[in-house]
């Protein structure tokens, strides 16, 4: 009982957009999909709701393929965000409700529901070209969960929303998730993903790198992290000496270490006891999340890999 | 694909916004208002002809100096100009002021302040005895009022000296006995000048209906597949639905409403043909022949079929075209090659009007692409067997199938290709792994 991505592969011309990409994601919970931009986020998805279809591989949920399942199983917010510009809010939302089966009357109450939880009730009327860039997502955002749909799969959600409106969505995301429904989104956000996801999977270049619980990714690593501070000694030249221990940054309020697993991490706290230092930190921790997706991606990369066949500009 | 099995109910859904979306525009409501108000004006034109024509008269003020002129004179002078007398549906288009032994000086004055159009003096040849006219008018000379005033002096000649020479033309003219009727009584009531022209005309028209139908109503179509695309919208639904149910919303959505706009226009036009022989009557004084009168329900009936199904092959195949731009701008070229095929099935049947037997009209009309125009211009004709109808629009049925096919082939590859301009191979190869 959950979507099983089964060896998923999928090319488009010369470009391998996804490879042998397997994934299991419980019901129930919030998964975060990272990777950076050209990663195969936004091609794993459109795979996951049949907008496409894989070169070889199958995807489930709860058992059946999603070839089989009803288009209503699915709520789908695209990176690419568009309405129909002329048309009033309202009624775009009844209507793409309506599309999943949802009845006019039903739908028009919850989207009135959900305008009025997003602090926006007096759109309902507008022209969506009258309304700002950020409103129009929440539109969308809508639009994709009024079917109350069993899973949420999310492109970039969070992207270009200010601070106020970024937490009513953390809140809708809190909500459908105890409702019992499944979430599913794409970010490069690390801080968000900590925050919300139960689950993870870095993607680089098609192929999944890691997944797992958040905490089993951030061990992924095989180490852990030390957080050290001592009075009147900022060097702490004799960290050099501690078998397995690299310091990886230097600061005024603490040095930050790497130990590797099977390394006691307390051995760095009793060195610097040993030494008759004053220690005024220290700190055990696991590696972040933005380390991890460092260490396995490379330099957060800003040349972005086209995925779709390329189009002369 | 799935979307085979539930076409509905999101195609009608689909549908119901594109006629609304449509139908909302201001493009829509003005262009149908000012097409309907000019088809309106168009089947009045026969009354403003009439109008135009009773309200023009040629006064003219004919001076007898001549002597021993038959009694007869005014009233010969005036039938010819004016047609038989008794008549009260003919127009005088010339007045005459016939002055036996008048004051030419006089009536020269009265001309010149715009009294009369034409002074026409009467004399007689002292040598030959016979008639001698002088006409003294600015009317051009080359003008059919002129022309038809010497045709009459001619007669008034002729009946001066068939009465000189003692015999009238009453005598001559008098009535013979003429039978005129149709070959045989199957082609009874085809054989009027009028006839063929309303039949030919009638079939011009509903050829250009089909014409105007899918050029206009099919870019709207190619329009909003685009406009989907450029907005983004496409990508929420792409997930609501499946490219076959909105491929169908969009066709039928949109030719909904180029056929209510073609009603509102219909509608004008039928009420004007129905409102002509009032206005005829008020404008002119005399009305008009019945409408409608070249009209066969047949041709009406090919004409629906061929419509209906002409216009769903060419739309589905704009649509298709439209997927591949993501900006309104681009359209017009990506759908030229289609638009082109379009044109030239309609100068096609232009052509194949004036040789409707000729064998490549017969060829082409079974030809998907050309049969609604050339096969609507033989029905119309009347020069075709009921199978060979059968047979053109079952093809066409069939390329329906196929262009359906094919479109949705396209179309839910080209939806999700963005760029300038997409290739017809990147949409082959994209189409091969898409659903």
């Amino acid at each position: 009982m959950s979507l099983i991505i089964d060896s998923v592969s999928k090319r488009f011309g010369d470009v391998q957009a996804l490879e042998e990409v397997s994934l299991e994601i419980k019901p129930g919970e919030v998964f975060g999909l990272l990777g950076a931009n050209g990663a195969g986020k936004t091609t794993a998805m459109r795979i996951v709701l049949d907008i496409l279809r894989p070169d070889s591989g199958t995807i489930a949920w709860n058992g059946r393929f999603n070839t089989d399942l009803p288009r209503e199983t699915w709520g789908y917010l695209p990176e690419e965000r568009g309405l129909y510009a002329k048309m009033n809010v309202l009624e775009q939302l009844v209507l793409f409700a309506k599309l999943h089966g949802v009845r006019g009357k039903v739908a028009e109450r919850e989207a009135r529901g959900w305008l009025e939880r997003f602090r926006i009730p007096e759109y309902a009327d507008r022209r969506a070209e009258q309304l700002s860039k950020g409103n129009q997502q929440k539109i969308q955002f809508i639009a994709a969960i009024l079917h109350d749909p069993q899973v949420l799969l999310m492109d970039e959600p969070f992207t270009g929303l200010d601070p106020v409106n970024v937490a009513l969505l953390k809140e809708a995301f809190l909500e459908i998730k105890e409702r019992g429904k499944t979430l599913i989104f794409s970010t490069h956000q690390m801080e968000t993903v900590e925050e919300l996801c139960e689950s993870i999977a870095i993607v680089d270049r098609g192929r999944v790198v890691v997944s797992g619980s958040v905490r089993d990714v951030r061990r992924s690593g095989g180490r852990q992290m030390v957080r050290l501070a001592v009075e009147g000694d900022p060097e702490m030249a004799w960290l050099a000496e501690l078998d397995g221990v690299r310091v990886t940054r230097r600061g005024q309020d603490y040095t930050e270490m790497q130990v590797p697993s099977g390394h006691d991490p307390e051995v760095v706290l009793h060195a610097a006891l040993e030494r008759g230092l004053k220690v005024t930190h220290f700190e055990i921790a696991d590696p972040s999340l933005e380390q991890i997706f460092i260490e396995h991606v490379g330099q957060i990369d800003t040349t972005e890999r086209t995925l779709a066949p390329k189009v002369p500009a | 694909m799935k979307g085979w099995r539930t076409l509905f109910p999101n195609a009608w859904h689909i549908a119901v916004r594109e006629y609304r979306a449509r139908a909302r525009t201001r493009s829509f409501v003005v262009g149908t208002g000012l097409l309907a108000l000019v088809a309106f004006a168009a089947t009045q034109l026969p009354v403003l002809i009439d109008y135009s024509i009773t309200t023009s008269q040629t006064r003219i003020a004919v001076v007898v100096e001549a002597a021993g002129m038959p009694s007869d004179s005014l009233s010969v002078l005036d039938g010819q100009l004016n047609g038989p007398a008794g008549d009260p549906n003919t127009h005088k288009a010339f007045v005459l002021s016939w002055l036996p032994g008048g004051d030419v000086a006089a009536t020269q004055k009265d001309l010149e302040k715009g009294k009369y159009d034409a002074l026409l003096i009467v004399a007689r040849d002292p040598a030959t005895n016979d008639l001698g006219f002088t006409l003294r008018t600015d009317t051009p000379q080359d003008g059919p009022a002129v022309s038809s005033i010497v045709d009459a002096l001619l007669s008034l000649e002729i009946d001066d000296r068939l009465f000189r020479a003692g015999t009238s033309t009453g005598a001559l003219t008098a009535p013979f006995a003429l039978t005129i009727g149709p070959t045989n009584a199957a082609s009874a009531g085809t054989n009027s000048i009028s006839h063929e022209v309303s039949t030919n005309l009638l079939s011009t028209g509903l050829i250009m209906l089909i014409f105007m139908a899918i050029i206009t109503y099919g870019q709207w179509v190619a329009m909003s597949v685009a406009e989907e695309k450029g907005s983004r919208v496409m990508e929420l639904m792409l997930n609501a639905t499946t490219p076959l149910q909105m491929l169908a919303g969009k066709v039928i959505g949109n030719g909904a409403a180029g056929l209510t706009q073609y009603g509102i226009i219909l509608a004008a036009v039928v009420g004007g043909l129905l409102a002509q022989g009032q206005i005829h009557k008020a404008v002119v004084g005399t009305s008009t022949g019945t409408p409608f009168g070249g009209m066969d329900p047949t041709v009406l009936a090919a004409f629906v079929v061929l419509f209906v199904l002409g216009f769903l092959m060419y739309s589905l195949l704009y649509a298709a075209l439209g997927s591949l731009v993501s900006r309104q701008e681009d359209v017009q070229s990506a759908a030229s090659p289609l638009t082109m095929l379009v044109m030239a099935g309609y100068f096609m049947s232009i052509l194949g009007l004036q040789a409707i037997d000729d064998s490549w009209v017969k060829i082409a009309s079974f030809v998907p692409f050309f049969s609604p125009y050339l096969m609507l211009a033989r029905v119309s004709a009347g020069h075709v067997e009921m199978w060979e109808f059968g047979l053109s629009a079952l093809v066409l049925l069939i390329s329906v199938g196929v262009a359906l096919f094919v479109a949705a082939r396209i179309y839910s590859a080209g939806v999700l290709l963005y760029g300038q301009r997409v290739s017809l191979r990147q949409v082959f190869l994209a189409a091969r792994v898409s659903r």
